[in-house]
């Protein structure tokens, strides 16, 4: 054997060794992260069940968006939300469902959908009769009463086009957009909405934010770069690698107009990005609403209210905009509440699969911080994340976690099975000290059930005195998962009217004082993915039977009441006190 | 011993397929090498860390956790296992306990990143300062790591030095621009190799060079060592030992590059430091056997090749040629 022909036989050893550089997955920035072990189970009985009554209510008609087996563009694959709203304000809450359609064209039946509560667990669609039939991409919905007539008005967002609906107040609705100044030129993608009252005058203004470039002729096929590709499978194209857009600011004039203050707030001058679900609230507690935005891919947005009718960004310093380790997240949904019941309102961001959802802890100062692992959450990074509450849903008195979840890429569970398409509901009952336990079960059949969702709705829809959740599923009929809680847990229900401040009390905090604990509520235009809940705010009381109440109003009233008893819905009007009080099911 | 018998992978060659999965980030595999070295051996040290290192990568710190304190029964105390130990400790939320432990590490870390999770540690316990101290420390030592820069920027913003907040998160900020600009550099160097002539990759590789960071260094060796163009490979694998002369995959690299050159009297040096730094990966050294081979040292060449195919007796090329070396010898 010559000496080469031995250096032929060790050819194949020659490999050189491999240095793992981008872990990203696809379009999609995902840590990659592997969960963290579950500890043992806590043993403590969780009180809530939930049971989808969809069906049962009349919830029947698919939610089309785009192909029922594939996703070919990234508009198909994002869905939509939901929302809770009382549009004739008898005291129940109705429905409305956000639509897609198909790009092949119009679906038989599709359509944004409203359903009028029956008061007996179901409902009846009302869309045609108020005058809401519409195909089309909508993405997201804010509700509130934007010209303080007493009727919640519709915005919707959409490509390429979004919406004002004006509530007539008799069962129907007007498209405003174009008298209101809406029309936008060209194409856009909005995506997250809310109204919010940035500068304390007591009407309702608009902040919208825009997803990215989208056009169906320009947007690369599936597969095309490593931005189209999932574990390498072929999958459509984004967000990286498109063209990210900005977030807009209207300013409402009090005449039914609109006019773009973008610019002028400072809104226009953060660094483009995905933006999605937008969530307004008084993060610092300094009586001005501040404005969330989960960005996907990019770095989340903090709109900081300088009261003055300008904001500057804080994403960065205030923790918000990253991870804990400065890795910019697939941000999807928010949610608002106040888990560790320390009267601050703190934060859940969803994400991508193969990451965790972000949980920060309000420190104080418009300062957050990441407590995603030590409070027990990095156990689940198995499923992308969409709409999610920080909601007290057993009525113990501490406000648990939940989302709802969904792939984005059918295609890839054929070659793999552990990216299934349909994935189940994630809930994390809260253990106090900080500290959540995952539920895989033992809350009810309606947790385990496998789809593909986005938007989730938090609201009390048969006025029974818990938390139910309403669910966008991706062409399937949405979810409507009633709860019917056991265990004697009290509970607050707080509906707030504004009279300087705008009706809707948007913006509004409200701060339940119980059992040693003081709980921070958010009144939110918008929470979740994209979506709008109860403005009734819910206080699980635990073994309390009495609360008292302190409320900051969006125009910088401050008000308190003491000694409510639990187990009732307490209407409070601005500058007025307890108007009405409501035992339900008397 | 029979044939057959002698055919089975002993510990070596777990130990040695292991690393490679390792190196492929394939965890479960890995894993399951290192239990296959361990039933033949449940005394190996060696095995044991490995698997237990394995399984921190998996998540399943639990087991990892036991791992090491059969691997601390069997040695004693070691740096490396301390420093997983209060890994361990950090992500179960024990703040003192990994501060205690990855504290003891601070004369002689077993790994620059030991600073920052010790940093880590204390500013999770409330201990803002201390945070801050060792922060400050990692920054020096991994100043390319925007993780560091973040963590040392809350920090500070958390102790009100806000000037010094400003001034980290502007470095976090470019590291972190940097690093997506670097992966996107990656994806056209890669695609520029694969689809067009060298000269116009060159030009789109040559992005990745940053003379300071032997990472990006090394990764633009493979690149071009992936696509065949090992003289191109040769002058930023060089700089990147120069840097870092303890990255395996800079010396491994730069050996490989010069083997598949032909130029075995430069190809000797860095692979003699590959094999030193990781004594159980079989391509380093079946190349640095083949190596001494061609540079006609054949008794030096023999145990390298011996312990070659011992790390993988599955190969019967090297089987085959060492049997072949053994037949010369014996003429």
């Amino acid at each position: 054997m010559t000496r080469r022909e031995f250096l032929a036989l060790l050819a194949a050893g020659t490999a050189g060794a491999g240095m793992c550089w981008a872990q990203e997955s696809g379009g999609m920035a995902s840590r990659g992260v592997r969960p963290q072990p579950r500890g043992k189970p806590s043993g403590l009985p969780f009180h809530a069940r939930f049971t989808d009554v969809a069906a049962h209510a009349g919830l029947r008609a698919p939610v089309i968006y785009g192909p029922p087996d594939r996703m070919d563009y990234i508009l198909e694959s994002m869905g939509c939300g939901v929302a809770f709203l009382d549009y004739d304000n008898d005291g129940w809450l109705d429905i409305f469902l956000l639509s897609g359609t198909r790009r092949e064209g119009p679906v038989e039946g599709a359509s944004n959908r409203l359903y009028k509560n029956n008061r007996d667990g179901t409902f009846t669609d009302a869309t045609a009769k108020a005058g809401l039939v519409r195909q089309g991409w909508a993405c997201g919905v804010t509700v509130g009463d934007c010209n303080n007539d007493g009727f919640d008005d519709l915005f919707i967002t959409a490509w390429p086009q979004n919406i004002l609906y004006r509530n007539n107040g008799d069962g129907t609705f007007t498209d405003v957009t174009e008298a209101a100044g809406l029309l936008h030129p060209g194409k856009r993608w909005g995506s997250g909405c809310t109204w919010v009252d940035y500068d304390r005058d007591g009407r309702l203004d608009l902040f919208v934010s825009n997803y990215l470039v989208f056009d169906f002729d320009k947007i690369p096929p599936t597969g095309k770069d490593p931005n189209c590709n999932f574990k390498g499978v072929p999958v459509n194209c984004g967000p990286r690698g498109l063209v990210p857009e900005r977030p807009m600011l209207y300013h409402n004039n009090g005449d039914g107009t609109f006019t773009d203050v973008t610019a002028r707030s400072g809104i226009g001058a953060a660094a483009p990005g995905f933006g999605l679900t937008a969530v307004a609230a008084d993060l610092d507690g300094d009586g001005w609403q501040d404005i969330y935005v989960a960005c996907d891919s990019t770095p989340s947005l903090v709109f900081h209210n300088r009261g003055d009718g300008t904001f500057s960004e804080q994403g960065l310093l205030s923790g918000l905009a990253v991870n804990e380790d400065g890795n910019e997240q697939a941000g999807m949904g928010i949610a608002i509440g106040d888990f560790d019941t320390d009267g601050r309102l703190d934060a859940l961001k969803t994400h991508f699969a193969e990451d965790t959802a972000a949980l920060y802890r309000n420190a104080g100062h418009l300062v957050f911080e990441d407590v995603t692992l030590r409070s027990g959450l990095g156990v689940e990074t198995r499923h992308v994340g969409w709409g999610d509450g920080i909601a007290d849903l057993d009525n113990d008195g501490l406000p648990d976690l939940f989302w709802v979840t969904g792939s984005v890429f059918p295609e890839v569970e054929r070659k793999h099975p552990e990216f299934p398409h349909k994935t189940p509901r994630v809930l994390f009952r809260n253990l106090g000290g900080g500290r959540f336990e995952e539920l895989l079960d033992g809350a009810g059949p309606a947790i385990a059930e496998a789809h593909s969702s986005r938007g989730a709705a938090f609201g009390d829809f048969d006025n029974d005195g818990d938390l139910d959740i309403l669910i966008m599923n991706i062409n399937e009929p949405p979810s409507l998962l009633r709860n019917d809680v056991r265990g004697g847990g009290h509970w607050l229900k707080v509906k707030l009217v504004g009279t300087r401040s705008n009706p809707s009390a948007i913006g509004a905090v409200a701060t339940a004082v119980y059992g040693g604990r003081r709980q921070a509520q958010p009144v939110l235009g918008s929470s979740g993915y994209l979506s709008c809940g109860d403005r009734r705010l819910h206080f699980g009381l635990g073994p309390a039977a009495m609360a008292d109440l302190e409320i900051a109003w969006p125009s910088g009233v401050r008000e308190s009441v003491a000694g409510l008893r639990a187990d009732q819905l307490v209407t409070v009007k601005e500058g007025v006190g307890v108007v009405a009080r409501e035992r339900f099911g008397s | 011993m029979s044939q057959a018998q002698d055919q089975r992978p002993g510990v070596e060659a777990h130990l040695s397929r292991g690393a490679q999965l390792m190196q492929d980030q394939l965890f479960e595999a890995a894993a399951n090498e290192f239990e296959q070295a361990l039933e033949l051996n449940a005394a190996d040290p060696r095995a044991r860390f490995e698997f237990a290192v394995c399984l921190v990568s998996l998540g399943r710190n639990d087991e990892a956790r036991r791992q090491f304190d059969e691997v601390r029964q069997l040695t004693g105390e070691s740096r490396y296992v301390t420093y997983y130990l209060g890994r361990l400790d950090l992500l179960s939320n024990d703040y003192a306990s990994a501060i205690r432990r990855l504290g003891s590490l601070t004369e002689e870390p077993p790994f620059p990143d030991t600073a920052f999770y010790l940093g880590v540690a204390y500013i999770s316990s409330g201990d803002v300062a201390g945070g801050t101290k060792w922060l400050e420390r990692a920054a020096k030592l991994l100043p390319h790591d925007y993780r560091v820069h973040y963590r040392l920027a809350r920090a500070y913003s958390s102790g009100g030095r806000e000037q010094e907040a400003a001034h980290e998160y502007g470095l976090y900020s470019q590291l972190r621009d940097e690093h997506k600009n670097t992966e996107k550099d990656v994806r056209e160097c890669t695609s520029a190799l694969g689809t067009g002539p060298l000269a116009t990759a060159r030009e789109a590789c040559h992005r990745i060079y940053d003379p300071n960071d032997p990472e990006k260094l090394t990764l633009l060796g493979q690149l071009f060592g992936d696509a065949g163009a090992f003289a191109e490979a040769l002058d930023p694998l060089k700089r990147a030992a120069q840097l870092d002369a303890n990255s395996f995959e800079a010396w491994h690299n730069l050996g490989v590059s010069y083997f598949r050159l032909e130029r075995y009297e430069e190809a000797r040096a860095p692979l003699e430091k590959a094999v030193a730094l990781r004594p159980n990966f079989y391509g380093s050294v079946v190349l640095l056997g083949a190596t001494l081979y061609m540079l006609g040292e054949d008794d030096a060449a023999l145990p390298v090749l011996e312990r070659a195919h011992r790390l993988n007796p599955a190969d019967t090329e090297t089987a085959a040629a060492l049997e072949k070396l053994r037949a010369r010898r014996r003429k």
